[in-house]
C-alpha cells in the first residue's frame, strides 16, 4: 500500500515538489517558533519559590556623599523596621528580583566549577520573601565570623557543585581570605521571574559594615497605601540628604520582566499563525483542485468495487506520504540544534518542539485533504466514468 | 493591451470567489506583515521627534573597558568629564549635548504615587533635540551656572501632577523632598527614544545628578550634532583620534584594564553595536533577520506559486485558442505577469488598508505612550517594491508553464 502511494506521488514529482518545499518550510517556521514556546512554558510551570505580593524595593544612591555610607544605611534600615506597617525588611544586592541587573560569577569546590549568580543580602532575606528553605537554615549574623562568609545555595547549585552530596556546613576556599560555609538549601530563587530557567545560584550574607549593597527589601503589611509610601520617602530623605531614594514595587516590576519575554513570544506566534492559516488555505485549495481533477480515476476505483472510505483514505495516505517525505527533510535541519547545542537550550526542548511541529503539521494536511477527499469519494462511479 | 490584460484579470478574479480570497488573503497579510514592521523599525531608528536631527546625529553611548587578556569586561556609559573633555572638544561638530542615561524617581501628591523617569542634561540638550514648548522656555547656561533648581517637565507629568491643562510655568514641584520651580512644559516623547525620553529633565548641576564622578565610567552619553550629514565620518575620525590620545595610565582606570573602546556612531549602528560586539555576531544577527524576511515572505510566495500552478489548467483552453491564433509564447507570458502584478497590487491596496488600521489600533491601543507610527513615504515605497517583486515570484513560474501548454494539449480540456 505505502510503496504503491509513493509511487503515486513520484510520478508526479515536478507538481509535488513544490508542495514539498511549502510543508518542510511550515515545518521549519513551526520548529522555530515552538522551541521558543515550549522553552518559555517549561520555565513559567515551575514555580519562582518566593513572595513577591507585598514587597517593595526601596533602592538609595549615595550620589556624592562619602561619609559613613554603611552606617547611614544601617540607620534607614533600622528607622524602616520601626515603622508599625512594615513587617520585615532586609538589606540586598543591586540584583533584586525583577530587576534588570545581573551579578554572577564561578564558585570552585573539589575542582568541580560552577557558573551562577550571585546574591547579597542580610539575615532577614528569607523572612522578607518567604523563602523556604529544604534543609539547613538561613544565615543569622552570629555565623560571620572571622574570614568565614555564610551563603545558602539552591538545590541546583547543590546538585551540580557537590553532585548531589549534602551542602550543610561544606566550606569553599574563594580566596585567601574569605571562605564560604554553607548553612542552607533553598528549592528554588527564580528572581527574574516565571520565564527565568532554574539556573545555580549563591546567598552571602553582608555584613553591617557594607557600603556597597544599598537595596533594601521591605515587607509591608497588607493595606498599606502610597500614603505611607510617601511619609516613609519624606523620612528618608531629612535623614539622607543628596541620596538618591527611589521606591518601586516588585508585583510591578515583575510585570515589566514578563512583557519582555512575552511581547516577543506574542509578536512571533502572530505571525507565524498568520503563516500557517496561509498554508492551510493554500493546501486546501490546491488539493481541492487535484483531486477533483481525478475524478476519472476515482470512478474506476469506485466501479471496481472500493468504498467511500477506501478512497478517502487513498488520498489521505498520499497527503501523509507526502507530509512525512517534507518532514524528513525538515528533520535534518532540526537535529542539528540539540546536536549542535545552539543557543544553549536543553535538548529536552528540542526534541518536544520537534514532536508538537510533526503532530500540528499532520493536523493541518488532514484537515486541509479531508474535506476534498471525502467530497471526491461521494461522486457517483457511472456520473465519473461518463465525464472521461 | 494593458487594459484587456487587465479585464481578463478581473473576470478571472471573480470567476472563482475561494481561490481569489485565498490569493488576496495571502497577498494582504503578507504585505501588512512587512509594512507594519518597516513602520515599527521606522519608528524604532527613523528620524522623529523629538530627536528631529537623528539623521545627522551620533552618539556616544558606551565606554567599553577590557583587559588584554579579555577575560574581565565592563562597560556602560561614560562619566560626565570624560565626555566634556573628549566629545564637547569636537570641532568639526555644530553642537554636541551631554545628557544623563534614565533614571527613574517618585514624586507623591495628594496620596498618589507618580513614577518618574528623570534625566540631567547640559543647555546644548535643546539645541541638538527638537523638542516642541507648550509654554514657557528650556534652561539655560546661566541656570546652570548658578545651579538654579528649575525642572522642564512633560505635558503628562503636568496632567497627573497639577491640572491637566492647567498654566504651570513658576509653580513648585516637589521630588525627593528636594523643590524645583517649573520653567518649561514641553510636548512628551515616546519612550522608545531610549536616550531623549523622560518625564522631567533638569540641569545637570541640580542635586543628585552625579555629575562630579571621577574617572570614565558614569552616567551619561553624548549626542553629537553634525553641520551636514556628509560631514559624520570627519567627525567620527576627530573622536576616535581623541580616544586613541588617551594615555595607557588613564585607560587602566585604577583597574586592570588596557583597551578602551568608545565610538561615536550613528544611532541604528550604536543600536546594533550595543548587542552584537564584533562582526561575526553582526553577521549572525543580518543573516537571522535575513531568514525571517525570507520565512515570512517566501511561504506565502510559494503557496501562491503552489495555487497558481494547480490552477492552470482551467485557462487551458483560453491558453489553446490565443496559441492556435497565432499568439506567441512571450506575449503570453508578458500577459500572465501583468495579471499577477495586477492582482499583487490589489492585494497591496488592502494590505495598505489594513496596516493604516493596524497602525493605528497599535497607537490608540497606548502600548507605547505617545506613539508615532505612521506609514509615511519611504515605508510606502518599499512597500511598493515587496509587492512588484511579490507579483513577479508568483506569477513567472505559473505563467511560464502555461506558455509552454501545446496547442492541442490544450484544447482538448
Amino acid at each position: 500500500m505505502l510503496r504503491h502511494l509513493f509511487k503515486l506521488i513520484w510520478n508526479k514529482k515536478g507538481t509535488h515538489s513544490l508542495l514539498i518545499v511549502e510543508i518542510w518550510a511550515s515545518f521549519m517556521v513551526l520548529f522555530g517558533v515552538l522551541s521558543l514556546i515550549v522553552y518559555n512554558v517549561s520555565n513559567y510551570v515551575q514555580p519562582i519559590g518566593f513572595q513577591y505580593e507585598q514587597v517593595w524595593n526601596l533602592d538609595l544612591a549615595h550620589n556624592q556623599d562619602t561619609i559613613q555610607e554603611a552606617e547611614k544605611i544601617q540607620r534607614v534600615l533600622q528607622r524602616v523596621r520601626s515603622y508599625k506597617e512594615v513587617e520585615s525588611a532586609s538589606r540586598m544586592s543591586g540584583n533584586t528580583p525583577f530587576s534588570a541587573n545581573q551579578s554572577s560569577g564561578g564558585i570552585t569546590y573539589n575542582k568541580v566549577e560552577v557558573h551562577g549568580d550571585f546574591y547579597a543580602s542580610d539575615a532577614e532575606l528569607s523572612k522578607v520573601l518567604d523563602l523556604p528553605l529544604i534543609s539547613g537554615r538561613w544565615y543569622r549574623d552570629e555565623d560571620m565570623i572571622a574570614k568565614f562568609v555564610p551563603i545558602v545555595i539552591n538545590s541546583k547549585m547543590q546538585e551540580k557543585l557537590f553532585l548531589n552530596e549534602t551542602a550543610l556546613n561544606k566550606v569553599i576556599k574563594m580566596d585567601d581570605n574569605r571562605y564560604f560555609k554553607v548553612v542552607g538549601v533553598v528549592d528554588r530563587f527564580k528572581a527574574k521571574g516565571e520565564f527565568m530557567s532554574d539556573e545555580p545560584l549563591v546567598f552571602e550574607m553582608i555584613g553591617k559594615d557594607n557600603k556597597w549593597n544599598s537595596n533594601i527589601l521591605i515587607k509591608t503589611r497588607p493595606g498599606t497605601d502610597a500614603e505611607f509610601e510617601a511619609k516613609m520617602v519624606k523620612d528618608i530623605a531629612t535623614m539622607l540628604p543628596g541620596w538618591g531614594i527611589e521606591v518601586s514595587y516588585l508585583k510591578d516590576s515583575r510585570l515589566t520582566r514578563h512583557n519582555i519575554t512575552l511581547v516577543p513570544v506574542m509578536i512571533f506566534l502572530i505571525v507565524s499563525g498568520f503563516l500557517l492559516t496561509n498554508v492551510a488555505l493554500g493546501l486546501f485549495g490546491i488539493l481541492n483542485l487535484n483531486i477533483a481533477r481525478r475524478k476519472g480515476e476515482i470512478g474506476l476505483r469506485r466501479a471496481m468495487g472500493a468504498t467511500e472510505g477506501k478512497v478517502t483514505n487513498q488520498f489521505l495516505g498520499e497527503i501523509w506520504v507526502l507530509a512525512t517525505f517534507s518532514m524528513i527533510l525538515g528533520l535534518i535541519f532540526a537535529v542539528q540544534f540539540p546536536l549542535m547545542n545552539v543557543f544553549d537550550l536543553a535538548s529536552s526542548v528540542y526534541v518536544m518542539a520537534i514532536i508538537l511541529a510533526i503532530v500540528i503539521i499532520y493536523l493541518i494536511v488532514t484537515l486541509c485533504a479531508w474535506f476534498p477527499s471525502k467530497q471526491a469519494a461521494r461522486i457517483h462511479p457511472a456520473v465519473a466514468l461518463h465525464e472521461e | 493591451m494593458l487594459s484587456n490584460y487587465i479585464k481578463i484579470a478581473w473576470k478571472v478574479l471573480l470567476r472563482h470567489p475561494f481561490y481569489t480570497f485565498i490569493t488576496l488573503f495571502g497577498i494582504s497579510l503578507t504585505l501588512t506583515v512587512l509594512m507594519v514592521i518597516t513602520s515599527f523599525l521606522d519608528h524604532l531608528f527613523g528620524t522623529h521627534y523629538p530627536e528631529v536631527n537623528r539623521d545627522r546625529s551620533l552618539y556616544i553611548g558606551t565606554v567599553l573597558q577590557q583587559d588584554s587578556a579579555h577575560t574581565s569586561m565592563s562597560s556602560g556609559p561614560a562619566a560626565f568629564g570624560f565626555l566634556v573633555k573628549h566629545a564637547k572638544s569636537l570641532k568639526s561638530a555644530e553642537r554636541v549635548t551631554i545628557l544623563s542615561n534614565f533614571s527613574f524617581s517618585n514624586t507623591y501628591i495628594h496620596g498618589k504615587k507618580i513614577k518618574l523617569n528623570t534625566k540631567f542634561t547640559d543647555a546644548d540638550f535643546w539645541y541638538v533635540t527638537g523638542f516642541q514648548f507648550l509654554e514657557g522656555k528650556p534652561y539655560n547656561e546661566a541656570n546652570i551656572k548658578n545651579g538654579d533648581q528649575v525642572a522642564v517637565i512633560t505635558d503628562a507629568l503636568r496632567d497627573q501632577y497639577f491640572e491637566k491643562g492647567a498654566s504651570v510655568v513658576g509653580k513648585n514641584i516637589e521630588i525627593e523632598n528636594v523643590i524645583y520651580r517649573v520653567i518649561g512644559v514641553v510636548k512628551g516623547s515616546p519612550p522608545t527614544r531610549v536616550y531623549t525620553y523622560s518625564d522631567v529633565y533638569f540641569p545637570y548641576t541640580a542635586p543628585k545628578s552625579n555629575y562630579q564622578d571621577k574617572g570614565m565610567r558614569g552616567r551619561y552619553i553624548a549626542i553629537v550634532l553634525a553641520k551636514k550629514a556628509s560631514d559624520i565620518p570627519e567627525i567620527q575620525a576627530e573622536f576616535d583620534n581623541h580616544i586613541g590620545s588617551i594615555s595607557k595610565e588613564e585607560i587602566r582606570d585604577g583597574q586592570q584594564f588596557t583597551v578602551l573602546i568608545v565610538r561615536a556612531d550613528r544611532y541604528f549602528d550604536h543600536f546594533l553595536n550595543t548587542f552584537a560586539r564584533d562582526d561575526t555576531q553582526k553577521a549572525l544577527f543580518y543573516s537571522i533577520i535575513g531568514l525571517v524576511l525570507l520565512m515570512v515572505m517566501g511561504l506565502p510566495a510559494i503557496n501562491l506559486v503552489n495555487v497558481n500552478v494547480s490552477r492552470i489548467l482551467e485557462r487551458a483552453s483560453e491558453i489553446g485558442v490565443r496559441k492556435a491564433f497565432g499568439a506567441p509564447s512571450k506575449a503570453l507570458l508578458w500577459q500572465f505577469i501583468i495579471e499577477n502584478v495586477f492582482i499583487t497590487f490589489i492585494g497591496g491596496m488592502f494590505a495598505l488598508a489594513l496596516s493604516l488600521l493596524v497602525i493605528s489600533m497599535i497607537n490608540a491601543s497606548g502600548w507605547i505612550a505617545y506613539a508615532d507610527l505612521t506609514i509615511n513615504f519611504s515605508v510606502f515605497l518599499i512597500s511598493i517594491g515587496v509587492c512588484l517583486l511579490f507579483g513577479l515570484l508568483s506569477g513567472v513560474l505559473p505563467a511560464f508553464r502555461m506558455s509552454r501548454l501545446k496547442i492541442a494539449e490544450a484544447l482538448k480540456v
